[in-house]
């Protein structure tokens, strides 16, 4: 069983240290910092403004780099890769969420939740398919050939996660994904994110509202680019797992929702 | 990574849809430049395709001697334009007309010495009138339509004069009893022997517009003026089998006969057709680098609105960053960008240049010249164009920092 959990280890951070400026405007966004995230957990980062909760969730999601530090992703040292590789890896195995949606405005909305596969080299109907299929998920099918304006915010930040889900990911990373909704927008969108995460994704998630911190598995403070506190709710082996996982745990019904197909490859590798 | 081209392709096509004002006063920057190409492209091969009508008119037995003066230079170049005379120096003179005529298999030999000067009759006095200077042979290898009275014969070969259909009306205004009256070129009395048809065709591989030319025999017109040069050799074979043969002793000989000068060229068929020594090949490139200008300017505009481009689109490349756009794909979409501005500006391009050209063959003899190489040449010219200026915004574009990408709100 012990093993079992170590090896669902999914991020690794060792020493992660991003340094601006030199000399003396030298300051830190993140300092000596160590985090280990397994896979299934919910995390949400909290801490002030400057803390460098979001200079974090860029290194973890391959859009920047530290300065020094070691970051193993999936056990694959990601700290020195080149920039197309970081592209590559961001396309197969990154989700992002962001506060202000970061739709393209001149494309369908399905179009927009088809953009990370894109990246990946997919024909355009397949593309398109397995977005529709992202889409039906939040019961958003009927508004595919729309345009984001013509959405809600709710409406549109649930277009957002689909669109982070659609290439089946490793992590997903939120950036504040309620801080441009109202509260039962917001409640609506924190019920899709949970709803992924008892499907057994990890979620890490930036936010300023301990109100919903009840989602989490576990909640991290950072102040100035450390980590104040670390509290985990939920211990390591009751983590939803993903369902190819609990399959070998358990040994039940070979039952498998065809969606998550992909994910059980990448999970058998390790 | 087919698919990929193909979404690079589509995604440049709605980005140009969405901007149609823009793209279209883009295009058409591109096409300005390219339709000046197409327009000089086409005079210049309807130019030769004249004089290849005109020498298989004659008959495909002629060798063509020309003076090939240092003109590669752009001094001499220079020279040529702010000479007084449109006429080049050349290193040709009387006597080789005889060593041609030696040689076996010449039927006939016949220098053209140009020079311009002042003729006038009882009537009018025309200043700077081209003077052709040849021999009575012109007319066996080029027999001109004559409208009254005769060419050159020996009877009348020392200071006869034949005019051109214009010139003729010019100096006596009219065309119809000018044989027979004198005119005077440089003190000298002429009679006229003979008046031409209107040929029509000022341009053509002896370089001289018949229409408004004064002929005399060449050695009556090397007396008189000082400074006559002789622009070409007329040569007519026995058959066209010896061409080859007859050229190589052509050139032989006079290189043996000017002690190795090789300043002349010794062409036959189809080489021909390039006029030499006129202003028009000077004329040409100058049109050609004004063209090449105006696709430059075309180009800087296609740069100029791929960087407003890069510019008002930096949030999407950040978000396609963030969703795994490598830094190749985004040069690629805004490289694939500028590529269709550049070639839909060909396209637009070569259809103005065309309708250009047909406006011309309107009030000018150049027939519009269509042909395969020069539809290649514009969409290379548009293809390499689009490249050149699309590269630097789309290095621009593909460069971005993806954070600071997204933190770029509209």
């Amino acid at each position: 069983m012990e093993q079992k959990v170590s090896e669902n280890i999914i991020i690794e951070l060792k020493g992660l240290t991003k340094k601006y400026g030199y000399g003396d405007t030298e300051s830190f966004a993140l300092k000596d910092f160590d985090l280990t995230i397994k896979r299934g957990e919910f995390i949400m980062i909290m801490g002030p403004s400057g803390c460098g909760k979001t200079t974090l969730l860029n290194i973890i999601g391959l859009l920047d780099r530290a300065t020094y530090g070691d970051y193993n992703l999936n056990g694959e040292n990601v700290a020195g890769i080149s920039a197309s590789r970081q592209a590559k890896l961001r396309a197969k195995k990154i989700g992002f969420i962001f506060q202000n949606f970061n739709l393209i405005e001149d494309l369908s909305i399905l179009e927009n939740v088809a953009l990370p596969l894109v990246y990946t080299g997919r024909s355009k109907t397949s593309r398109l398919k397995s977005a529709s299929t992202a889409l039906k998920r939040f019961h958003l099918q009927e508004k595919e050939y729309y345009l984001p304006y013509q959405l809600s915010g709710g409406q549109q930040q649930r277009v957002a996660i689909a669109r982070a889900i659609v290439s089946n990911p490793e992590i997903i990373l939120a950036d504040e994904p309620t801080g441009n909704l109202d509260s039962r927008a917001s409640k609506a969108v924190m019920e899709e994110l949970s709803a992924i995460h008892k499907e057994g994704n990890t979620i890490i998630m930036v936010t300023h509202n301990p109100a919903l911190t009840v989602y989490a598995t576990r909640v991290i403070n950072m102040l100035d680019g450390a980590i104040d506190t670390d509290i985990k709710t939920v211990s390591d082996a009751n983590l939803p797992q993903p369902v190819s996982v609990k399959i070998v745990k358990k040994l039940p019904e070979p039952k498998e929702p065809k969606k998550r197909k992909k994910r059980k490859n990448s999970r058998r590798k390790k | 990574m087919a698919s990929l081209i193909k979404t690079h392709y589509k995604l440049a096509k709605t980005a140009i849809k969405e901007n149609r004002t823009r793209s279209f006063l883009t295009c058409l920057g591109i096409a300005i430049g390219v339709a000046s190409i197409i327009l000089i492209l086409s005079l210049m091969g309807s130019v030769s395709n004249l004089i290849k009508k005109e020498i298989s008119a004659i008959g495909s037995d002629l060798i063509v001697v020309r003076p090939s003066t240092t003109k590669d230079t752009v001094t001499s170049i220079v020279e040529e334009l702010t000479a007084s005379s449109s006429f080049q120096k050349s290193n040709l003179a009387l006597s080789d007309t005889a060593t041609i005529s030696e040689i076996e298999g010449v039927s006939a030999v016949a220098p053209i010495a140009l020079s311009t000067n002042t003729i006038s009759s009882d009537k009018n006095t025309l200043p700077a009138v081209t003077v052709m200077g040849t021999t009575l042979d012109y007319s066996k290898i080029e027999p001109l339509a004559m409208k009254h009275g005769a060419f050159l014969t020996e009877a009348n070969a020392e200071n006869g004069v034949v005019l051109g259909h214009m010139l003729s009306l010019e100096l006596f205004n009219t065309i119809n009893s000018t044989v027979g009256k004198t005119v005077t070129i440089m003190g000298e009395k002429f009679m006229v022997i003979g008046v031409l048809d209107e040929t029509d065709q000022s341009i053509n591989f002896d370089n001289v517009d018949f229409d408004n030319a004064a002929i005399v025999n060449i050695v009556t017109l090397d007396q008189i003026t000082d400074s006559t040069q002789i622009q070409q050799i007329n040569v007519k074979a026995e058959n066209t089998d010896s061409l080859a043969r007859i050229s190589t002793e052509i050139r032989e000989k006079l290189i043996e006969k000017k002690h190795g000068d090789q300043n002349f060229t010794v062409a036959y068929g189809d080489a021909i057709t390039h006029p030499a020594g006129s202003l028009f090949n000077i004329i040409s490139g100058m049109l050609a680098l004004v063209a090449g200008i105006s696709l430059v300017v075309g180009g800087i505009g296609v740069m100029n609105i791929m960087l407003v481009s890069v510019a008002e689109r930096t949030h999407e490349i950040g978000i396609r960053k963030a969703v795994g756009a490598s830094s190749r794909n985004i040069l690629m979409q805004f490289l694939f960008e500028a590529l269709i501005l550049s070639v839909l500006g060909g396209i637009f391009g070569l259809v103005l240049g065309y309708i250009f050209a047909f406006l011309i063959s309107i009030i000018t003899p150049f027939a519009p010249y269509i042909s395969l190489e020069i539809i290649a040449i514009t969409f290379l010219t548009a293809i390499v164009v689009g490249i050149i200026f699309g590269i630097y915004p789309a290095l621009k574009a593909a460069s971005k920092n993806p954070i600071d990408s997204l933190k770029h709100y509209r």
